[in-house]
């Protein structure tokens, strides 16, 4: 698994609905435009959820990695 | 405001005035009764936050583009035109109303203010001053109920990997799936929520009543609603009914969702299957034998959210369960249609920390009144309420529990 | 002034009354026009039958007598109140045999009604001007109260007078010749002109013409909307 170069990082696991598209949705304005947020999280909804968040919002998940048990996206602000 | 923003925005009113939303516009006799029935008041006793003040701001323009008194003599209904002061007073009034309607109870006539107040959403809307992440929300429900095949994989990966949680608690038999989906013909759709939390009770309890049920791709929240966007509101509930009739199910459970169980009983419309909350279910169980359960110790009390409870009808159920599983059960209110609104409703709960200072300091009643409960344990069945729950539980520092009916209930499941 | 007491007790009675029936109709009409929403909209628990509650909501008011027994106190005698002044004013037009089952003369309530209305008014007027239903309060509420608290008064008057301090300058049979001249078409004042208590009258009339003519477009209309607000609640 490849280290990737992050400018911040959210721990969205446990979060109650809607946690975790707000929290990412403040956490990508908190950095520049190009720079990458990673964020965690184990719940299946967020699964889906980031995808459709980022296709809304205008931002890219670069990559996605899986380990233990948890999710990491790691999303790109576009703007 | 410029003036093509204002006729639209008459415009957007205009499509609101139902035969129910007029009766709600031109009855009110401003008598204040409801003034003390909301928590907002009660909690924080300014004019601004009574029931009847917050309807007066739409109410006053309606007047002034709707009614003849308020064209030809404005000043005595302080009738007002729309202007970027009558937006933000919109806003204020709209945003600081959960919808609770604990303040129609009290009113002689039964004004609708939750009613009244998604007007105020909607012109909000209209002028692009909604709730930036309440829209946000909105969208990406609907942009998954358009492409959900793209998103299937990830979500089918994220459910293999609870289905371990779901059977370390409960067994089920070889080649059974813990977490069904897809199923065609199954008997039960069961809508969740994004959290872990949502799935792994529910699939616990259901697996031991041996339902023949399949979880939807979909989350139950209809941010649509708390947006106040009757369009969207109904785009986000189609994705469920549809995937309802694609699989051919005899009924659509909802999760511990205030909002989403309010909004899918209520907006399906009349279709080939019945619309449930969780909770009505787990009743059922009950009363069927279908589960055996043992007494949790500890004191509990329960918490009805507003929109399952007063605007729902699901009173007896949780009573139900609760008598079933916990030894010391005790009422907050002595009548539950009374009881207070947690104060985190109508999206404040989804707007996170920017509503936390209003909703802490709106919900001074509600923490009295788990207080003076004295129970150890504060029990609900919505996810919103929880949050708000457990938010008012660290502000005023109660010290109690904040649990999950259908978590409380897998915890008190027993072996048959 | 001979003029202007024929304009107020002539004319300005048809107009009030016709635009009275007319908006009120329209109002409703209004409402009836527009969409129903599907939506139900009760609070629960509902009971059956729902229309029986609902009524009950509406005339009894039983949330204000919980919230507020004052208030309920008030409301009740004051609507109680108005409901004798209306029929002691169709008893002023023409006998109304059944009526009579327990016999009275006309305003039975012999001045009392229109002082107990004159009370809750002053108490309602009172309520307005504290916080916080003040902040909730527009001209119009203050309008209707003083304009209902004058017509009262004048009305009452006339009452007190001749029930209380044998000044009756006017019979009944003098307001009956007047009122029945207006329903029959055929104006009269003549019966009702040059007494003492004519400017009474008048004044009287004047503000309860303006409380005809404010009906349709005030929140008088709770009268009638009530029950189908009522009728949404209880589901
Ligand atoms: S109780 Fe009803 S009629 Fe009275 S002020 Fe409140 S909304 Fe208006
Ligand atoms: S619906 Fe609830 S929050 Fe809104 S005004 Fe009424 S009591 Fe207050």
């Amino acid at each position: 698994m490849s280290a990737m170069e992050y400018a911040k990082e959210l721990d969205l696991r446990n979060l109650p609905c809607p946690m975790p598209v707000v929290k990412i949705s403040k956490g990508i304005k908190e950095v520049a435009v190009g720079q990458i947020v990673k964020a965690v999280t184990t719940d299946p909804g967020a699964l889906t959820d980031f995808p459709a968040w980022a296709k809304t919002s205008g931002n890219q998940i670069v990559e996605t990695q899986e380990a233990s048990g948890e999710v990491r996206f790691f999303i790109k602000r576009l703007k | 405001m410029e003036a093509s923003l204002r006729d639209e925005l008459v415009r957007l009113f205009d499509t609101k005035l139902s035969r129910q939303m007029l009766l709600n516009l031109e009855t009110c006799s401003r008598c204040g009764l409801c003034t003390p029935a909301c928590h907002a008041y009660a909690s924080m006793p300014l004019p601004k936050y009574a029931p009847a003040f917050r309807a007066e701001v739409v109410r006053r323009i309606y007047k002034r583009y709707f009614t003849a008194l308020g064209r030809f003599a404005p000043v005595l209904g302080e009738a007002k035109p729309l202007t970027d002061a009558a937006l933000e007073e919109l806003r204020e009034a709209a945003y600081s109303c959960t919808g609770c309607r604990r303040c129609m109870v009290y009113c002689p006539f039964g004004i609708d203010t939750q009613q009244i107040m998604s007007i105020a959403k909607l012109l909000l809307i209209g002028a692009e001053a909604a709730p930036e992440i309440l829209s946000l929300l909105a969208d990406v429900s609907i942009s998954k109920g358009e492409s959900i095949e793209t998103f299937k994989e990830g979500f089918l990966q994220g459910i293999k990997r609870l289905e371990t949680q779901v059977v370390a608690r409960w067994k089920v038999e070889a080649g059974t799936t813990p977490i069904p989906t897809e199923v065609e013909g199954a008997d039960m759709l069961y809508v969740a929520l994004a959290g872990a939390h949502s799935i792994i009770p529910a699939a616990v309890v259901f697996n031991a009543a041996r339902e023949n049920w399949t979880l939807s791709f979909f989350e139950a929240v209809n941010f649509g609603a708390f947006v106040g966007d009757p369009g969207k509101t109904q785009l986000i509930l189609d994705r469920i009914v549809r995937e309802a009739l694609r699989l051919g199910v005899k009924e659509v459970c909802i999760c511990e969702c205030g909002t989403a169980v309010r909004v899918a009983k209520q907006l399906s419309g009349t279709q080939p299957f019945r619309v449930v909350s969780l909770t009505e279910v787990h009743a059922r169980y009950l009363r069927e034998g279908r589960i055996r359960v043992k007494k949790l110790p500890g004191s509990h009390t329960y918490h009805d959210p507003c929109q399952i409870a007063r605007n729902g009808g699901v009173y007896d159920e949780p009573r139900a369960i609760l008598g079933r599983i916990v030894e010391d059960f005790r009422e907050m209110s002595p009548d539950p249609k009374y009881n207070w609104c947690c104060g985190g409703g109508g999206g404040l709960v989804a707007m996170g920390e920017d509503t936390l200072d209003f909703r802490m300091r709106s919900s001074r009643v509600k923490a009295d009144q788990i207080r003076e409960s004295r129970a150890d344990v504060v029990v609900t069945a919505c996810e919103n309420c929880h949050t708000q729950l457990e938010n008012i539980n660290a502000h005023y520092g109660l010290g109690k529990e904040v649990k999950f009916l259908s978590s409380l209930l897998a915890d008190a499941l027993v072996a048959p | 002034m001979a003029t202007l007491n024929y304009l107020i007790l002539v004319p300005m009675v048809y107009v009030a009354v016709a635009v009275f029936v007319c908006g009120t109709l329209w109002r409703v009409f209004r409402l009836l026009r527009s969409p129903r929403l599907a939506t139900p909209l009760a609070i629960y628990p509902v009971k059956k039958p729902g229309w029986l509650y609902a009524a009950g909501d509406a005339l009894l008011l039983p949330t204000v007598l919980r919230h507020n027994p004052l208030l309920w106190l008030a409301l009740a005698l004051f609507h109680l109140g108005l409901l004798a002044l209306c029929i002691g004013h169709l008893e002023l037009v023409a006998d109304i045999r059944w009526l009579q089952i327990v016999p009275h003369a006309i305003f039975l309530g012999k001045g009392a009604v229109g002082l107990a209305m004159f009370v809750c008014l002053l108490y309602f007027l009172s309520r307005r001007m504290v916080s916080p239903t003040k902040e909730l309060s527009v001209p119009e509420d203050f309008l209707l109260l003083v304009l209902l608290l004058l017509t009262v008064l004048f009305g009452a008057q006339m009452d007190w007078a001749r029930n209380w301090y044998d000044y009756s300058t006017m019979s009944v049979d003098d307001y009956r010749a007047y009122l029945w001249s207006l329903v029959t078409g055929k104006p009269s004042i003549a019966s009702v002109e040059g007494a003492g208590h004519s400017f009474m009258l008048v004044v009287h009339v004047f503000f309860a013409n303006l409380l005809l003519l404010a009906f349709p477009f005030t929140k008088l209309m709770h009268a009638i909307f009530t029950f189908a607000l009522n009728r949404i609640r209880r589901g």
